[in-house]
This record gives structure tokens, sequence and C-alpha cells, in this order.
């Protein structure tokens, strides 16, 4: 337990004061090394630490704290580790999951927001933050009359800062790309990578499917929109470098799939991928057990399997060790690399996530489009 | 400090230390109008207004990256010929990339072999042989394709390339001393070849950082051990403008160089002997008078069991 906590509980009766003091002096979660302890204050009859890591129980009670009304539960996190929670309330038979109220740092994501823990040795990676000095790109919106979906898309199209019609660029489709705008600052990345020379200046295409459930489950018509309609308006509306190394596709979750099903769909069009903690599900026989949104996304991966063949040259895959996914993720990277594939496979202590995603941009980046910092001698 | 020979002065990046007015002024190159290559900053090339207030002499850019684009723009079978060109340098340096990455490791590998028996020895010298052999074979393989280009284009009077570069010597044949920035050597490098400069420079001093500097060797070696995706073995891009024989200079090893790994160089320095490599880090000089060092300051060398030492002039 966390010291100054154990001071406080061992006063014969800890005052409102004194715990008020207490709450103000430390900051929440309260990490000491691999230890991190939670604490909650308030009335409640039970109380659950919900953070959805791989291996751990869902639900990690709290103990209420003698003479207080203070709760609190410890768990042991390695080193480097960053996880999302929420504290779930049981008040009589009501259960309520809220934020850490004693914690400020938040991440959000489509569903809303969980509170973060920061264990020891976990930092952000400075470059994911706003750098005043890094030139910033520009997002503009178009629209593409899709046949494959018998609809019109939107899309976000990223000019990089230095931008000139001239020039010819690589491009970079990303699924979920507004979410990644808005969850995994993508674009605060793509500016400060550019600006620092780690990655070239680059178009990027970020699409949004309104069902991205069934679209990027292995879905054939998503695969015709990439290869058949962005492809060809992406080259007719901006300069980009019309060759398969010059293009990457990038997906986090079903947005992996998606980009792994459209580039074996559509052999040598595209040299490189980014996929993060891609929901590669896939079964050896009998049925899979994760329910039946996964029932597409299995045929094709089991299929994908039996036949891959070369999907594209350079793939980088990232997972949290913390994800339901860390087997399937891990257990394609020999099936790649014995295809041909380069593959580069990356790990954190981290989870299914925005910011896992996030924090591991660079490296996915950077190694599948690298920059000029290697010609540039300043 | 002036004799027959034009001067070289090299310098490391002028960030954080800068020392380009203090080298220029026991470089003994004499005061007098000074014309500069600033096409490795790109669209910043002719920003060099913290050089003329460093420096006594009148500055001149040349603009040649600008006039490039300016040709590139109103001539389009020069830019696609150029374009051809650069995806040709990029495929063959991807395939050489990739055959280098072999012969590294089976380099390291027997490097790494411990003991010191003839039959190691052996395969030690035949592993960097090979590389030795991979690097000239990628030197020839790239100036085919220059070659190829320049036979294309020169001479061409409809891509007015010819006009831009007589041009350009006109204008540099009033200068007695060039200085040439750091930057993208690549865009560099792309510029000077492409007016001819390479052919102007030989009678010029010379006063060159970074980027300016590594382009007058005889080759172009990149090099970054540091890069966000881990380290990268040293590539030859090119050949440079061959004005400083027998040298690698490998500006900014502290932020570049894993300078304590002894194996790579070690490395490094077998693989490119005869040659010396030379580290330029900021605040460093080197003075060449014509290919003879003369004077030089916080410069090292790399050495055979892979350590560093002084570089001293003869």
């Amino acid at each position: 337990m966390n010291p100054a906590l154990r001071k406080l509980i061992r006063k014969p009766a800890p005052s409102p004061a004194d715990i008020d003091a207490f709450i103000r002096d430390m900051e929440f979660p309260l990490v000491d090394g691999t230890d991190v302890t939670f604490v909650f204050r308030g009335e409640a009859d039970a109380v659950y630490l919900r953070c959805w890591i791989s291996g751990l129980d869902t639900a990690q009670p709290f103990q209420p704290l003698k003479g207080t009304d203070l709760w609190a539960t410890t768990i042991e996190l390695p080193k480097g580790s960053r996880i999302e929670y929420k504290f779930e309330l049981v008040k009589d038979v009501h259960k309520e999951l809220i934020l850490d109220p004693l914690n400020d740092v938040v991440a959000h994501d489509p569903f809303g927001a969980n509170s973060v823990c920061h264990a020891f040795g976990y930092e952000r990676p400075e470059w994911t933050l706003h750098d005043s000095i890094s030139r910033q790109g520009s997002l503009h919106t178009r629209h593409i009359e899709s046949e494959a979906f018998s609809a019109t898309r939107e899309i976000q199209v990223y000019l990089p800062a230095t931008f000139r019609d001239n020039r010819r660029y690589p491009l970079l489709i990303v699924h979920d790309g507004v979410d990644y705008l808005k969850y995994a600052d993508l674009k605060i990345v793509l500016d400060n990578l550019t600006h620092r020379l780690e990655i070239p200046s680059v178009i990027v295409a970020l699409i949004q499917s309104p069902d991205r459930l069934k679209e990027y489950s292995g879905d054939d018509r998503h695969a015709r929109f990439i290869a058949e309609e962005l492809l060809p308006f992406m080259n007719d509306a901006y300069p980009v470098a019309d060759s398969a190394a010059s293009r990457c596709l990038m997906g986090a979750s079903f947005g992996g799939v998606a980009s792994l099903h459209t580039a074996w769909r559509y052999p040598e069009h595209f040299g490189s991928l980014l996929l993060q903690s891609g929901s590669f599900a896939f079964s050896d026989i009998g049925r899979h057990n994760r329910g039946p949104v996964f029932d597409p996304v299995v045929r094709f991966m089991n299929e994908f399997r039996e036949h891959p063949g070369t999907p594209a040259e350079r793939i980088f895959m990232s997972c949290g060790m913390y994800e339901s996914l860390i087997y399937e993720n891990r257990s394609l990277v020999p099936h790649l690399q014995g295809k041909g594939v380069e593959v580069r496979f990356e790990e954190a202590r981290d989870a299914h996530n925005w910011e896992n995603w996030r924090d591991r941009q660079r490296i996915g980046l950077s190694w599948l489009m690298p920059g000029p910092a290697w010609m540039v001698y300043d | 400090m002036t004799g027959k020979e034009p001067l070289r002065l090299l310098l490391g990046p002028q960030r954080p230390t800068v020392n380009l007015d203090r080298a220029l002024a026991r470089s003994g190159i004499a005061e007098g109008p000074i014309a500069v290559v600033s096409a490795a900053w790109q669209e910043a090339e002719g920003d060099i207004d913290d050089v003329r207030r460093l420096l006594k002499s009148p500055l001149t850019d040349l603009g040649i990256y600008r006039k490039a684009n300016e040709l590139f723009d109103a001539n389009k079978p020069l830019h696609d010929a150029y374009r051809l060109r650069q995806e040709s340098l990029k495929e063959q340096q991807r395939l050489y990339r990739m055959r280098l990455r072999q012969l590294m490791i089976a380099a390291r590998a027997t490097l790494r072999t411990e003991g010191e028996t003839t039959v190691i020895a052996a395969e030690r010298r035949h592993a960097i042989s090979q590389l030795r052999a991979l690097d000239r074979h990628h030197l020839r393989q790239v100036g085919k394709i220059h070659g190829r280009f320049e036979s294309a284009v020169n001479g061409d009077s409809n891509t007015h390339l010819d006009d831009v570069a007589a041009a350009l010597a006109e204008q540099l044949s009033h200068f007695e001393t060039v200085l040439i920035t750091g930057g993208n050597i690549v865009v560099l490098i792309n510029r000077l070849r492409l007016f001819g400069l390479h052919r102007l420079l030989r009678e010029k001093n010379i006063i060159a950082w970074s980027a300016g500097a590594m382009v007058l060797c005889d080759r172009i070696v990149l090099f970054h051990d540091k890069l966000p995706q881990g380290r990268r073995d040293a590539e030859i891009l090119s050949k440079g403008l061959g004005l400083l024989p027998r040298l690698v200079l490998l500006p900014n090893p502290t932020d570049r160089l894993r300078t304590r790994d002894l194996l790579r160089v070690s490395l490094f320095d077998r693989r490119f002997s005869p040659a010396i490599c030379m580290t330029l880090d900021s605040g460093s000089f080197l003075l060449f008078e014509g290919e003879t060092l003369r004077e030089s300051a916080a410069a090292k060398r790399m050495t055979r069991n892979g350590t560093f030492k002084p570089v001293r002039p003869a």
C-alpha cells in the first residue's frame, strides 16, 4: 500500500480535514514503483476497478478503508504500462461506471472517455504534443461518388506544410481517419514527424466508414472503394506518386483488418501496411468465440492464412500486450514472414485504445516511410 | 595562410556552435565577394542573412535550387527525364540497400567471431572485400544512370539547360571563393551536377559545412545510427565532386553515430579504407590546401580498432 495512505488510515480516526489534505497533496492513482493504488472517496455499497486488461480480472474490488469514506485497491503494473480504466460504483442494485474523480488524465474515444493511469516508467512521447516550431499541414474535405457503396463518401485529405503542386508525394490511406485525428493526434504527429524529417512530406487520405464493423470486416465493397475509387480519385486530384511502393494503408482494430483485406484483394497496389492491434481473429478448427460481428473477419482471416499471397512488401504491426488480440497478432508475424514479407512487430504495455495507437505511430510511420533525416546534414 | 592551390575550409554543423567566422578568419582565404550555394536548404535557399551577419565579404546566392525548379516548370520533357532518373536512382539505391544488408550482417558476424586465427582473419578480409565490391558496383550503376540522363539532356537546346548552366558558369567566374551550406545532400549534389558546377569548383576556394563539405569528397556516404526506426547501415549515395579524395566526412557524429560501438566503428573504418573517415562535430574544422590537410580543430578520425583519435595535419 502507498505509504501516505497507510499513514492516513493508521490514525485512530482520520478527520475529514486529514482526508481532504491527503487528497489535495497526492496525485492519483498512487504509483509506487510497480504498485498502483486506486482510491475512491464517497458512499457506495461496493466499488470495482474496471480496466479491460487481458490477463487480469475484469473487475478488481476496492476495499473500504476503516474509519474513512475512502476505498482503495492496489494492482501491480509493470514498468512502462499505460492503462485506461473506470470505476464501477454499486449502490443498492444500481451499477454505474464513472471516471476516476481524483484523476484529471482522461483519454477519449468514440464511445466516450476513460481515466488513464500512467504507470512507473511511462511518459507520453513528446512528439505527440503540439510543437509550435513544427509547420502545420492542412486538412481538406473532399467527396467521392462511390459505386461500390452506392453512396457519396466524405474524406479528409491532409496536405503537408511544404506542399507543392510540382512534387510527387507518397500516399497514406488511413482507416477511421477522423478518429485518428481526434483520438490519436494524427495531425500533430504528422506535422511533427514531417518537420523533424523523420517521415517524408506525405499526402494522407483519411477515410471514415458509417458502418465500420461491417465494411472493415473483410468486405469486398470496401476493398473496391479503396483500390478502384479512392486511388484514382487521389491520383487525379493530387500529385501522388503512382507506384505501389509509394502507397501505404493504415488502420487499427477492424481498420487493420480492412487494410490487410484490401491489400490482399488488390495485390501489388500497396507497398506497405501499418496495422495496429488488428482484429485478426481466426479459427484453426471449430467456431470462434468472439461473437457474430467477427464472423466475416474470421472467414477472411482463415482464407488469408490459407492463401496469404503477398499483400505488401513491408508490414508494420503493433499490439498492446494487455489486449485479447495479442495472440492473433503475434501469430500473424511468422506467417507473413514465411511468405517473404518484411515485418516489424512492436508490442507495448498498453491495451486496445487510441493512445496506444498514437504512441506507436512514430516507429511505424518512420519505419515504413523513412524521412529525409537520413539525407539531411545541417 | 595562402598557397598556390585553392583552400578548402570544412566545418561541422553551425548549430549549436557557430565557428564559420572564426575559422574563415584564420584560414587564409582572402576577403572578397563570395558565391553561395544554399540549394541544400531547398525552399529556404537564399535565406542567408545569418551568414551575412558573420562575414564581412559580400555574398551572392547562386539560387541553383530555384533555377532548377524554374527550368522544370518551364520544360516538361526535362522535368520528366529528371524524374525518371530520380526514380531509377531510388530503385538502384533500394536494391543496393537490400544486398548491403545481408553483406553487413555477414561482415559484422565475422568481426564478432572471437579469435585471431588465420582462418578468421581471411574470412573477415573477404567479408569486407565483398562489401567494397558491392559499393564499387553501386557507384558504377549510379554513374550509368547519371550518364544516361546527361547524354539525353545536355546539348539539347530545347531544354535550355545549357543556357542556364552557361550563365551560372559566367556568374561563378567572377568569384574566387564559394560557400556551400549544409542541408539535404541529395538535393545539393543533384543541383550541382545538373548545372555542371561540379566541373567549375575545382579552382575555387571553398568554405563548406556538413552536407556542403561531404559533397567535396570522391564518394558521398550517407549514415545515421540514431533514426527513430533504429540504426541503418551506411550507404554510398553517389560520387561526390572528388576535390578531396580518399576522405569520408561524417558531420554531427554526436547526434548521428554510435561512436562507442567499437565493432560498428571498426567496420565503418575498414569498409571505406583507404579513405580516412573524419568526423565534423559542431565547432570543428578542417583546412585543406588542395588535397593536403593544413590545420584541424576538434575533428576526429575513425580507427581500425573502433576508436576515434584526433585529426592532425601531416
